[in-house]
């Protein structure tokens, strides 16, 4: 156990802060901890586009990759130095988190050479990806898809129904499961597609997210005819893919996670003398719990770095997602407690910072649904940590 | 004590829950939030209930409970909670319009600091339903004043209102200003209290029917929604979340009819009904707002919960209900000030 980090890392912060303050554009350090957009599309604006390709050009999109990658070849240690410095200065990499955060490390695990030729501009933002899993019958019990494709020829026709996709309105591509063996008991009969989204027969309804923002879809395959190469690792393996997938998803994910928690913390505090309660002692015990909750989320998170095997789930992963999604929401409930009858108001006259507080509030549900709900995250650590009998 | 409805009341509930079933639609909820007068048809049948405004506390508990349920975009709550009983007791007029329901009116008492307690602001915040009601009835300052610490009273029409967007479109809140207005008459201070503790249990009424809406909506996707092959209502982790809702919505109405029954027995105290004290009636009035806004929230955030991705939509009507409870539980007095006024009451 040691509590500092060492020299190299320290220089490898020095060089993160001095590119950072050459090159991030302001837009990339306004905090999106809430989606003011009432209405908005969710199309990629063009700052964001060229810091991302920024970031990858200088190796600083994601260290650990090589060069090639849009990385250095960092150290575990050093990525989650690079995360936490990215955190504190509230910067963002990308505003599409599919690309580089669960395309690319799955197709260079599992993709053929064709496939991982995607990987650059999926990293590098020039190419928007989409993550096709859910189905309206098929959320939690995503082994329970039904999107068909049958192989005929030198293709996949794909007939079927996803639906709560992100980024689907602005996607070129889609990691799309499928079923491809309805008669293999569940798991074993699921592959993985890679989808052009201007394929003929693949048709996007925008969704409104509960703030009104056109954020993610319905989509629907008819009769799709998708070249047999675009299979991603062998037929009906699929499901081995969605762990991997999800696993992606989560490693790097609490640094940041900590981050908005702790950020939001401070937030409060300013709020709090804003609203004249700060000598409340009950606000300040609140927002003290608040502080320590995400301080002993900070501490559970390095010491999941005992096993810095990124990319796999380990115990901390799953405790980190379903703490750190529930203090968010506890958070911003907080805020809108502080500001007594004005809680819910969210103009800009009245309400304080343009009803950051209620409507990130509603926006948080987002984290205790969305990739595995807490529910199914009890579940796991229930049977996988705990050892616990499944029902 | 007797928690049955008797037979007459059994029969306001129906006939209004049976109204609401078919004129508050959650359609209407969202014609009306970006155009107004898309609920003017439902006030032409809820205004025949108004003069419940100055009726037993417990029918008008009986008429809100259901109105919450739906989220009835309606000036009734504006109207007869909080408009009728002042001008009764000042003995306008008007007052015979307003119960009839051919007038709307409402009522500006909170000041900046959005707490309805009498107050000299000119300034008036979260007046509901201003800009729509035929009169503004104003409360002004006075307390310690010349008159005896009566306060002024006084009538205007809010054409300069302006509206506080929350988060909930339901009830339109605004921001008054009030230094035009017509006096008609002056009010005691504890007369005041009282007409908006009564003013709170309607309130509490209503937010019970929110959270049991809710509650209702989750119930029904838990039986329904498969996955897993089961229906999610069968795994515990669900039960017990709604489990814990339920107990909440009962825990919540029965905090409301005991104040609503405490409420009546302190205005007509006779043998059968028992008697109450002011002290009895404000901390009945407290636990009763706090316990419901406690109930709405929990069955708010439970519920989306239960609902899963789709319960994440616009286009699912789960948040329109999520949005009022979240706007009632903050209007006359947020949980933690109820519960911050009940500890000065214990001690
Ligand atoms: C903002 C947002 C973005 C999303 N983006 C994407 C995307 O890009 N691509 C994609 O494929 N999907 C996406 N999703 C879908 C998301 O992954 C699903 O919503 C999630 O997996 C839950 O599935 P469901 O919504 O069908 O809920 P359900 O599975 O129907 O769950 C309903 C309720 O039942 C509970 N439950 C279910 N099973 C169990 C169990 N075994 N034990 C206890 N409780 C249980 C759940 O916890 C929940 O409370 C997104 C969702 C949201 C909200």
């Amino acid at each position: 156990m040691r509590l500092a980090w060492g020299p190299a890392e320290e220089s490898f912060r020095d060089e993160l802060s001095a590119f950072l303050d050459e090159h991030a554009p302001l837009e990339a350090s306004v905090r999106y901890d809430f989606a003011t957009a009432e209405g908005s599309d969710g199309s990629i604006p063009a700052w964001s586009r060229t810091w991302q390709a920024t970031l990858f050009d200088h190796g600083w999109m994601i260290p650990g990759y090589p060069r090639d990658l849009g990385g250095r070849d960092a150290t575990p240690v050093q990525t989650l130095v690079y995360l936490e410095e990215m955190a504190a200065r509230g910067v963002s990499r990308s505003l599409h988190f599919p690309g580089y955060a669960i395309v690319a490390p799955s197709l260079l695990e599992f993709g053929t050479e064709a496939q991982r030729a995607l990987v650059p501009a999926a990293i590098r933002g020039d190419t928007v990806w989409c993550i096709g899993m859910s189905e309206p019958n098929a959320g939690s019990d995503l082994a329970g898809l039904s999107t068909r494709a049958e192989l005929d020829g030198d293709s996949f026709v794909v007939n079927g129904q996803k639906v709560w996709t992100s980024y689907a309105t602005i996607a070129e591509k889609c990691c799309l499961y499928v079923r491809t063996d309805p008669a293999a008991p569940k798991h074993k009969g699921i592959s993985l597609l890679i989808v052009d989204m201007d394929t003929p027969g693949v048709e996007v309804r925008p969704l409104r997210h509960i703030n009104g923002a056109a954020d993610f879809a319905e989509v629907f395959f008819t009769d799709v005819r998708i070249p047999a190469e675009n299979l991603v690792g062998s037929l009906n393996d699929g499901w081995r893919l969605t762990q991997g997938s999800l696993a992606h998803e989560r490693s790097g994910l609490w640094v940041e996670g900590v981050a908005r928690l702790e950020h939001g913390v401070t937030g409060l505090i300013d709020l709090a003398r804003e609203c004249g309660v700060s000598d409340d002692p009950n606000v300040r015990r609140r927002i003290a719990e608040m502080y320590a909750r995400a301080s002993s989320l900070r501490a559970l998170g390095y010491k999941g770095l005992a096993s810095p095997d990124s990319g796999r789930m380990s115990p901390e992963h799953t405790y980190m997602k379903l703490a750190s999604s529930e203090a968010t929401s506890a958070l911003f409930e907080l805020g809108m407690d502080i500001q007594g009858a004005y809680g819910p108001v969210t103009d800009a006259v009245r309400g304080a910072e343009h009803g950051r507080w209620p409507l990130g509030f509603l926006i948080t549900f987002a984290n205790t649904i969305a990739g595995g709900s807490s529910e199914i995250q009890r579940n796991i650590i229930a049977q996988r940590v705990l050892g616990l009998p499944r029902t | 004590m007797d928690f049955s409805p008797s037979d007459d009341q059994v029969l306001l509930r129906d006939s209004i829950r049976a109204l609401l079933a078919a004129e508050c639609t959650p359609a209407v909820l969202r014609a009306h939030m970006s155009d107004l007068p898309a609920a003017t048809p439902l006030w032409s049948h809820l205004g025949d209930f108004a003069a419940l405004g100055v009726g037993p506390t417990v029918d008008l508990c009986i008429v809100m409970e259901e109105l919450g349920y739906v989220a009835a975009p309606s000036p009734f709550f504006a109207s007869a909670c909080l408009a009728a009983p002042v001008l009764a007791a000042i003995g306008d007029p008007c007052l015979d319009e307003i119960l009839a329901g051919t007038t709307t009116g409402t009522l500006a008492l909170a000041g900046s600091d959005g707490m309805w307690r009498a107050n000299s602001d000119s300034h008036k915040t979260f007046v509901p339903d201003a800009a729509s009601a035929d009169m503004v009835v104003v409360i002004g300052g006075g307390v310690g004043g010349a008159d005896g610490g009566n306060c002024t009273v006084a009538t205007q029409i809010a054409d300069d209102a302006r509206r506080i967007t929350t988060l909930d479109s339901t009830r339109p809140l605004y921001n008054v200003e009030c230094a035009t207005g017509t006096p008609i008459g002056t009010i005691d201070p504890d007369a005041l209290d009282a007409i908006i503790e009564r003013a709170t249990v309607a309130l509490a009424a209503e937010l019970v029917g929110t959270a049991r809406r809710l509650l209702d909506m989750s119930l029904a996707y838990a039986k329904e929604r498969v996955q897993f092959g089961v229906a999610i209502g069968s795994f515990q982790a669900i039960q017990h979340k709604l489990v814990d809702m339920s107990l909440d919505v009962e825990r919540a109405w029965s905090a409301v009819y005991f104040a609503a029954m405490t409420l009546a027995a302190a205005d007509a105290p006779d043998e059968s009904d028992g008697s109450a004290s002011r002290l009895d009636c404000k901390r009945a009035v407290h636990v009763a707002k706090a316990t419901a806004g406690i109930a709405a929230k929990h069955c708010a955030k439970d519920g989306i919960q239960i609902h899963g991705g789709i319960g994440f939509t616009w286009e699912h009507d789960l948040h329109l209900f999520i949005r009022r409870a979240y706007a009632s539980e903050a209007l006359l007095g947020t949980t933690n000030w109820h519960h911050e006024q009940l500890g000065d009451l214990l001690f």
